[in-house]
């Protein structure tokens, strides 16, 4: 039986995996370090929690997660042709010991089993929204595109800026980084607007993950994007995370696999949700496996974590793709 | 070009800073209010069926919108009053404990294109200010609400459920929509209409007050 890391190497290469890769199993997600604990985000219930680069995010009761607040007082740029007056980037370099605990966890992680996997977010288009309030942010991309351009410029700085520390003392296999790109059927921007805006900055944002070390990309967007699937392969994306089943993605797996592999294919709104079944979810893993296949598909809840909204479905979920590797592998 | 078809033009091409002139120009050459209205409303159908057809996105058809409203604020010294609302005046909000509003947003931009007024009350809308808004302005028509999250789905269903509950229900058209909900929902819990995106929406409301 092949390791869990192994199998997912042969999901993705198109080689001969033994079962499926069971949602996330194969990552070990590391979402501490010395940024992420200076930079507050709201627990489950909380509400105006402002971040280390000033935005604020509540988690009402009763939500999956948090969201940022943008109340017209709450908007940390208040104005694109000044932003430089209102950012403040925090701090990224952190003194060797801040980051002996969170090295002292991934060394524990077997990693012949599981990819030391790190997770960021929120990632670059994102972090310009959360900044700027998204109709403000998308205007801008029109209105001010030099301004926009220097901003995703400043963003990228600062990522690569943390990516140059993860390297450094986590040595993460695998990066598991989030930005949403679009909403359930359509991307946010035009391809050829995301190509001016977005991809130049993961171009450089995971070149330098790969040049040091990471073996693995992972990106999240639990939207539609398959227009935007050639870009993800040329910016070095493994795995796009999160796709759901409004991308044809049977139809992304002929075109692309081998280039680029579908983790999700199970909508979390089709089975996360309050009085949810079991059969439900049994069906909707069916489908994704008999539509999908066995090669460059990772069956798997959009949600971007390990963890569904109600309580025994990610297990249910994990038990039926178990049940379903035992009718496709033989 | 004249520049009624200019006007045309540059709200479909989301041009707010050269709106205004257009539709001075327009008043100029003659041309009745409303009928430069009109045209305004058209540019934008065409927007939201270009949206639909995924061939322009979120960010195109904001700025048409704004086109839109600038052109409005030349015409209004020129319009009877209400006429730029003349289809009546729509509620909309996002339900209690749901903090999601660009959906929202652009379906108020959409309908209010369509030539309504709109209400917006904004995200975490309780039921009750629904009503409360109803009871303090006339001419309402319609009241949209959104959940945009599987989780605020219950809420959706309470304040439909509260709305099927008032005396003047039988006046007014109860619209919903949101990512995770679907036609079938929107039956189940007692909706007048359920669409899928923004120009859908304003199709609808249009189709729900003719």
């Amino acid at each position: 039986m092949l390791t869990k890391r192994q199998n997912l190497l042969e999901t993705i290469r198109g080689g001969h995996p033994d079962r499926y890769v069971n949602q996330y199993e194969a990552f070990n997600i590391q979402l501490a370090n010395p940024y992420a604990i200076n930079n507050p985000r709201p627990k489950y219930g909380e509400l105006n929690v402002v971040n280390a680069w000033g935005v604020t995010c509540s988690w009402p009761t009763g939500t999956p997660g948090a969201f940022p607040v943008h109340t017209p007082d709450k908007i940390v740029i208040q104005d694109i042709e000044n932003w430089r007056d209102y950012l403040k980037v925090p701090d990224v370099v952190y003194p060797p010991e801040a980051w002996e605990p969170f090295v002292e966890m991934a060394n524990k992680v077997d990693r012949n089993e599981e990819f030391v996997t790190m997770f960021y977010a929120p990632g670059v288009f994102e972090q310009c929204h959360y900044l700027m309030e998204i109709q403000n942010c998308l205007i801008a991309f029109y209105e001010n595109p030099d301004e926009m351009h220097e901003l995703i410029d400043r963003i990228t700085e600062f990522e690569l800026a943390f990516a140059a520390e993860v390297c450094k003392y986590i040595k993460p296999d695998a990066l598991f980084h989030h930005d949403d790109w679009g909403s359930q059927t359509s991307t946010f921007l035009s391809p050829a607007m995301f190509r001016e805006f977005i991809k130049p900055a993961y171009m450089k944002i995971y070149k330098y993950y790969k040049e040091h070390g990471v073996e693995l990309i992972v990106h999240h967007s639990d939207s539609y994007a398959a227009t935007l699937v050639p870009d993800m392969i040329d910016m070095g994306i493994d795995i796009w995370q999160g796709v759901m089943t409004s991308n044809n993605i049977p139809e992304l797996i002929k075109q692309y696999g081998g280039k680029i592999t579908f983790m999700g294919g199970i909508d979390s709104a089709s089975v996360d949700y309050e009085g949810w079944t079991r059969e439900k979810v049994k069906a909707e893993v069916e489908r994704a496996c008999a539509e999908c296949g066995t090669k460059y598909f990772i069956p798997n809840a959009s949600q971007g974590l390990p963890m569904s909204t109600f309580p025994g479905v990610y297990e249910a979920l994990t038990e039926e793709i178990d049940a379903a590797s035992k009718r496709y592998f033989k | 070009m004249s520049k009624i078809e200019e006007v045309y033009q540059l709200v479909s091409i989301g041009k707010a800073k050269l709106v205004p002139a257009a539709v001075q120009g327009a008043l100029d050459e003659g041309n009745e209010a409303t009928a430069i209205l009109n045209t305004m409303i058209d540019a934008m159908g065409e927007v939201g069926d270009k949206f639909k057809r995924n061939e322009i996105f979120v960010p195109e058809m904001l700025v048409a919108a704004r086109a839109m409203k600038k052109g409005v604020d030349v015409l209004k010294p020129h319009l009877t009053t209400g006429t730029a609302g003349a289809n009546g005046k729509v509620i909309i909000g996002t339900v209690a404990g749901d903090l999601h509003d660009i959906g929202k947003n652009l379906v108020a931009m959409m309908i209010e294109s369509a030539g309504f007024e709109v209400i917006d009350l904004g995200v975490d809308v309780p039921k009750e200010k629904f009503v409360e808004a109803y009871n303090a302005n006339e001419g309402v028509k319609i009241i949209a609400c959104s959940a945009l999250l599987t989780t605020t789905m219950p809420a959706l269903k309470d304040t439909v459920a509260y709305l099927n509950g008032q005396d003047f229900r039988g006046s007014i058209k109860v619209m919903v929509g949101g990512a995770p909900i679907t036609q079938g929902f929107a039956d189940e819990i007692g909706a007048d209409a359920y669409t899928t995106d923004a120009a859908s929406a304003a199709q609808k409301a249009k189709e729900l007050v003719a």
